[in-house]
């Protein structure tokens, strides 16, 4: 199980973070954290004309948590399906580490980078650690058996995801904040330096949802991975992210630290609420008043 | 708080475990209940096969001639089954038993494996439980191929099952054409199976009208039903190394069967090169089709439904299934087949036919049973 203690850990890290952050101006190679920048990129889907993203370029801070916020249909999930190699992009290129994704093979990429889709299938009748097995699968050649890094990988993975309890169940009979620890535990197994998780806290409980944070928050704090995770709700991003991306229409309109995305001017702009905002010492909190309704919004 | 960088196990104990892990799911007890079960009917069907039959003989003197150490240990003798050399002289019974009772026994085996394995496959790679080669329009083109070849190229009949598997592969390319829009769905991929499969069909029908010799017309409508009247070690010798190369692939791409159950997402995040694994494992399928349907026709709902058996006896891993598929294929073969052979003695009706009688009403019950259907 991870511990609440990874929360406080989290305030630790702010302070720490505004120097990691000129760190890196001045050193863009510094050698902890991979590095995942999207430039103008344009994306799109075959089945619809306009591209839902249309030239955005979106940096992940190395070892931090980046979250993209938005209401629905902003195109938070297509940005990420971007960056994540699932999405061709129309224009513009995804760089990881200061390479182009697309020339690299895609099992490399895949020890790379990692992505927990917002809805994933599996049969009901395979294990939890069969699951999780399959994990490993861009680490291992076409014949090659699992090796005992694939064990190691393996038992930190669903360690890491508290779901030791349910490594024997099958994953048809789990709940669903069960079934997505086992997702979690099994891009943990990929063993990747970049994490893209999309929506990974919908329609949990709170419990789960509070223990995905904290296996997010743990995976930057101890293994200074490079994560973006889509979020829906903006108050638990605010918690969660050192940096927070809020899309509209596919445009970035704010990024920046919760404190300063979080605002009552950009609640009202970007998903059309009033709100209050108060910054308490768990970030900014956020008090929705009543929809805003297209003859008072700001377009 | 558990570090994650904290090891599991000492040394020895984790190869072992590992050694368990790899090899362990082989004796998984559902899985060796299928197979002894299924090796069980197949014996049992395999001696009824050799029991009876035009010649007489007492049931004691056809098991004895199964068993009979002269055939069994005699190297001149397979080679003349397996390799076509000449036949060394035996005995009359043993002659009938290992020479026209047996190899129809053998085939029934090769193609029970075959479709099974080629209808799993097909099911992982369309993610699609009412996928297999029947469906798909594969059995369709493959006929389609070997009735022209019959009809109209008499003399290409030696490259029978490359033929067969063109036919396939072409069928099912254009099912997965016209399927295809921005990925394919179970249903569009069956719709169009379908489609494609009609179209073929009423070519093979008209394919009839060009036949000029009745002779032609009933060998190729035991091909279009699927048949193993007649089949003796000429068919085991055509079939048999596609079999072992299509068996093997099979197996080979079972992890990766696994992994293309997680979803085209998933799949792909884990750095899977989607399309070519697909359309790899497609063509071992086509393989596997092509080979059954070139020595025993088109054998319609085996590679339906022994892959939903299977999957209902040892569940939905790929290499149990695919292990499971190389058993229970047979013994749905070998049993269908003694009753086709002897249910309305002395007609015998193609296998086909009783495939297609317990199948189909095999999967109906399936589908009454089964809340969804389709997805995998």
């Amino acid at each position: 199980m991870v511990s609440i203690g990874s929360i406080t850990g989290r305030l630790h890290r702010d302070e720490t973070d505004d120097e990691a952050e000129t760190a890196t101006d001045s050193d863009p190679d510094s050698p902890a954290a991979s590095t995942l920048t999207g430039e103008g990129l344009v994306l799109g889907y075959p089945a619809t004309e306009e591209p839902v993203v249309d030239g955005e370029t979106i940096a992940a801070e190395e070892g931090a948590i980046t979250a993209l916020v938005g209401p629905n249909g902003s195109g938070k999930s297509t940005l990420l399906k971007g960056l994540a190699n699932q999405l061709t992009p129309d224009d513009g290129s995804v760089l990881l580490d200061g390479r182009d994704i697309h020339t690299l093979d895609t099992k490399a990429l895949a020890r790379k980078l990692g992505l927990l889709s917002q809805e994933s299938t599996s049969p009901d009748s395979i294990t939890v650690e069969e699951l999780v097995y399959h994990g490993r699968y861009p680490h291992r050649g076409f014949f090659e058996h699992v090796t005992e890094e694939d064990e190691c990988a393996v038992d930190n993975a669903i360690d890491l995801a508290g779901c030791g309890h349910l490594r024997d169940r099958e994953v048809g009979s789990l709940s669903g904040g069960q079934k997505q620890l086992a997702w979690i535990a099994m891009v943990l197994a990929q063993d990747t330096d970049v994490l893209l998780l999309d929506e990974p806290t919908t329609f949990l409980d709170l419990h789960h949802q509070l223990e995905v944070m904290e296996i997010i928050e743990t995976l930057r704090d101890e293994r200074e991975i490079t994560i973006i995770v889509v979020l829906h709700d903006i108050e638990q991003a605010a918690r969660l992210a050192d940096r927070i991306v809020a899309l509209r229409d596919g445009e970035v309109k704010a990024s920046g630290p919760p404190e300063d995305v979080v605002t009552e001017q950009l609640l009202a702009d970007v998903f059309e609420i009033d709100a209050e905002v108060d910054n308490t010492d768990r970030g900014p909190r956020v008090t929705p008043l009543g929809a805003i309704h297209d003859e008072c919004g700001t377009d | 708080m558990s570090s994650p960088e904290s090891t599991v196990g000492g040394e020895q104990p984790a190869t072992v475990a590992r050694l368990q892990d790899q090899f362990g799911w082989l004796f998984d007890p559902q899985l060796l209940a299928v197979a002894v079960g299924s090796l069980a009917v197949v014996v049992i069907g395999g001696l009824v096969q050799v029991s009876f039959g035009s010649y007489s003989m007492t049931i004691l003197q056809a098991w004895q001639a199964v068993f009979n150490p002269d055939v069994l240990f005699n190297t001149q003798v397979w080679n003349a089954f397996l390799l076509g050399g000449e036949l060394p002289e035996m005995s009359t019974e043993s002659l009938i038993v290992w020479n026209i009772r047996l190899p129809r026994v053998f085939v029934a085996i090769i193609v029970g494996m075959n479709l099974a394995i080629s209808g799993a496959i097909f099911q992982a790679v369309t993610r699609n439980e009412l996928a297999s080669p029947f469906i798909l329009g594969v059995s369709s083109g493959a006929g389609l191929m070997i009735l022209l070849t019959l009809v109209v190229f008499g003399g290409l009949t030696a490259f029978l099952p490359l033929i067969a598997a063109a036919g396939g592969a072409v069928a099912f390319l254009i099912v997965y054409g016209i399927a295809w829009k921005n990925g394919t769905s179970p249903v569009r991929l069956v719709l169009a199976g379908v489609i494609v499969g009609t179209v073929f069909n009423s070519l093979q029908t008209a394919l009839f009208f060009f036949a000029n010799d009745i002779g032609v017309v009933q060998s190729a409508i035991a091909w279009t039903t699927g048949s193993l009247t007649g089949t003796d070690w000429e068919q085991v010798r055509l079939a048999l190394p596609w079999s072992v190369v299509a068996v093997l692939l099979g197996i080979v791409g079972s992890r990766q069967c696994n992994v293309l159950l997680l979803g085209e997402q998933t799949a792909k995040s884990l750095g899977m090169s989607i399309e070519k694994v697909r359309f790899a494992l497609s063509g071992v399928a086509v393989l596997a089709a092509a080979a059954s349907i070139a020595v025993a026709g088109i054998v319609g709902f085996v590679g339906l439904i022994v892959p939903h058996m299977v999957r209902n006896l040892v569940g939905s891993d790929y290499r149990k299934l695919m292990v499971g598929c190389l058993f229970v294929g047979p013994a749905l073969m070998v049993g269908a087949d003694v009753g086709a052979r002897l249910a309305l003695n002395p007609v015998q009706i193609p296998v086909g036919i009783v495939t297609g009688l317990v199948g189909g009403p095999y999967f109906l019950y399936l589908m009454r049973k089964q809340q969804q259907m389709g997805e995998l």
